[in-house]
């Protein structure tokens, strides 16, 4: 690697970094959670659940699952980053009384 | 970079010793790289038994892994193989640090392979720099346009291949051929390969530095005896340019000679003499670059190298400590306990629903009869005959079943099934039996627990 280099670390901006670290973190959680539910459930049965007349197949299962998941996921710990982000930076015991 | 002198030295030995500066461990990822890459785009394509030895069937809900057909039944195997899979890393990351992320990691893989194509079609380092300087020109535009043909036809066909683990892949390259590929199949395959392409491409080391979670809390797998690479700072300190005839003692200097190589050759960008950083996965390019300069130097090598911590202060450092035992003692136990298990599967498994919407139906003659629907799953991957048997009150028969019932090779059978008794040997709730044996294998035996409901006495 050594007479091969990279441009250099350019630096993430922190808004860029929080949207692709929620984006890449959900896509894992939801690629894990798709693998767990569907070996329990086949997209096939619970297709009928709501409306006996929906008939999707095992391919579009899956992918609405893996999206729903990863959607979920993403809402998740998006809503998470951005309350942490956008917190009150001082202690309520550090407020000047 | 702070003397003229430290300056010259990089450039010209950079121009007269270029080949010099590959290195063991560069030898070791590149090594890596071909065999983990080349087993993924292989793999998909072994036959066994005339089938693709390696296919994740997921319309069928079958997984096919050599001559093992698993079923969604068999998700303990799967729950089991990833518990190993992470004991491994507490393994490896408290032996040897961050040996994943420099050797067996996609993302670094990946990228390696990426900066290869760079390399071919845009050159060494320097002259990339020069290139994304220079104004838009036809030789430019030439080269950074092969540059994304290697890159994008790489991607496209590592779509493909990662399709082809679910699909099977001959049957895919040619729908691909007859431009008649599914929708979802073509889905997935431009979005793992695009995936690919901003990964390896693009976004690289950021991955790591900002997205990876594995990055920030390896540190805690640590301890004092793991072996991390790291800079020798009793022997590099005080660093300075040189002369190579000039004696380091002499000048009151420590080996670190301070041309920046460690630095510039680091895929992350850090300096690892200011100690062990998170941003660092441990690709050892640095321990390259460095024993590449204390050989030019005639000093010994290994100022930057694998060392603990403990031997860095001229401590005791062991290796083989308790927590590697227990590691290892937990590992071998899990994966006996896997190999044992799946070789001692039983290939049928038996499914037994009483029906719900009835409590049992009185006949003639005081005969209660009580109805099932048997769910037999055969695993194996060649058609086969069972017999079928209940036990469990006096007298008990099935009715509605033949002597034998066939079932497919890797097929269900869903079969209502009766089982009737004397009311004289079934008042209240008794426990039942349903068992099934293969005709041709008596060893294959497997029974299910069900209820069988009679009148009140």
């Amino acid at each position: 690697m050594i007479s091969e280099e990279y441009r250099g670390a350019k630096q993430w901006s922190r808004d860029k970094q929080a949207v692709f670290t929620v984006v890449w973190i959900s896509f894992l959680s939801a690629a894990v959670g798709t693998m767990v539910f569907f070996a329990l459930f086949d997209p096939v049965d619970l297709s009928g659940i709501f409306n006996e007349e929906t008939n999707i197949g095992r391919d579009a299962g899956y992918a609405l699952g893996f999206f729903f998941f990863w959607v979920l996921c993403a809402l998740c710990s998006g809503v998470t980053a951005f309350l942490v982000r956008t917190a009150p930076k001082r202690d309520a015991k550090h407020r000047p009384q | 970079m702070n003397s003229p002198e430290s300056v010259g030295m990089y450039a010209s030995a950079k121009k007269i010793y270029p080949r010099e500066i590959g290195g063991r461990f560069d030898k070791l990822s590149k090594l890596a790289t071909i065999l983990l890459l080349g087993l993924f785009y292989s793999m998909p394509w072994l036959l066994w038994d005339g089938r693709q030895a390696f296919l994740f069937d997921l319309p069928a809900r079958k997984f096919y892994l050599l001559g093992l057909t698993l079923w969604p039944q068999d998700f303990p195997y799967l729950a089991l193989l990833l518990i190993i899979a992470a004991l491994s890393l507490f393994f490896f990351t408290a032996l040897a640090g961050r040996l994943w992320c420099g050797f067996a990691c996609p993302q670094t893989v990946w990228t390696e392979a990426f900066i290869w194509m760079e390399q071919a079609t845009e050159g060494t380092r320097s002259q990339r720099m020069k290139l994304d300087k220079a104004p838009w020109s036809l030789s430019k535009f030439r080269k950074k346009a092969s540059k994304q043909f290697l890159w994008i036809t790489f991607s496209m066909w590592t779509g493909f291949t990662f399709v082809g683990y679910f699909t099977p892949i001959r049957e895919l390259g040619l729908d691909i051929l007859a431009l008649s590929v599914g929708g979802w199949t073509l889905f997935w395959g431009l979005f793992y390969g695009f995936a690919t392409y901003g990964n390896a491409g693009y976004m690289r080391e950021q991955v790591c530095k900002y997205m990876c979670p594995y990055a920030r809390f390896q540190s805690a797998m640590f301890d004092k005896d793991t072996l991390i690479i790291s800079y020798d700072e009793k022997r590099g300190e005080p660093r300075g340019g040189r002369k190579r005839s000039v004696d380091p003692k002499e000048a009151g200097l420590g080996d670190c000679i301070d041309c920046q190589l460690c630095v510039q050759v680091c895929p992350t960008g850090i300096d690892i003499r200011e100690g062990l950083q998170y941003e660092c996965i441990a690709c050892a390019a640095c321990i390259d670059a460095c024993d590449s300069i204390m050989d030019k130097m005639n000093y010994p090598r290994g100022l930057v190298r694998y060392t603990t911590e403990h031997s860095l202060h001229n401590e005791n450092t062991r290796v083989l400590r308790p927590r590697m035992f227990v590691y290892a003692t937990l590992l071998v136990v899990l994966v006996v306990g896997l190999v044992t298990s799946i070789a001692a599967r039983t290939p049928v498994i038996l499914d037994v629903i009483r029906d719900r919407n009835s409590l049992y139906r009185e006949l003639p003659n005081g005969i209660i009869e009580n109805i099932y629907t048997i769910k037999i799953i055969n695993q194996s991957n060649n058609e086969r005959a069972f017999s079928l048997g209940v036990s469990g009150v006096n007298g008990i028969t099935l009715d509605g079943v033949g002597d034998e019932v066939r079932v497919d090779g890797g097929g269900v059978l869903s079969l209502p099934v009766r089982a009737r008794a004397h009311r004289d040997n079934a008042y209240g709730v008794s426990e039942i039996e349903f068992s099934i044996k293969a005709v041709d294998d008596a060893s294959i035996v497997m029974g299910e627990d069900s209820r069988f409901l009679g009148p009140t006495r």
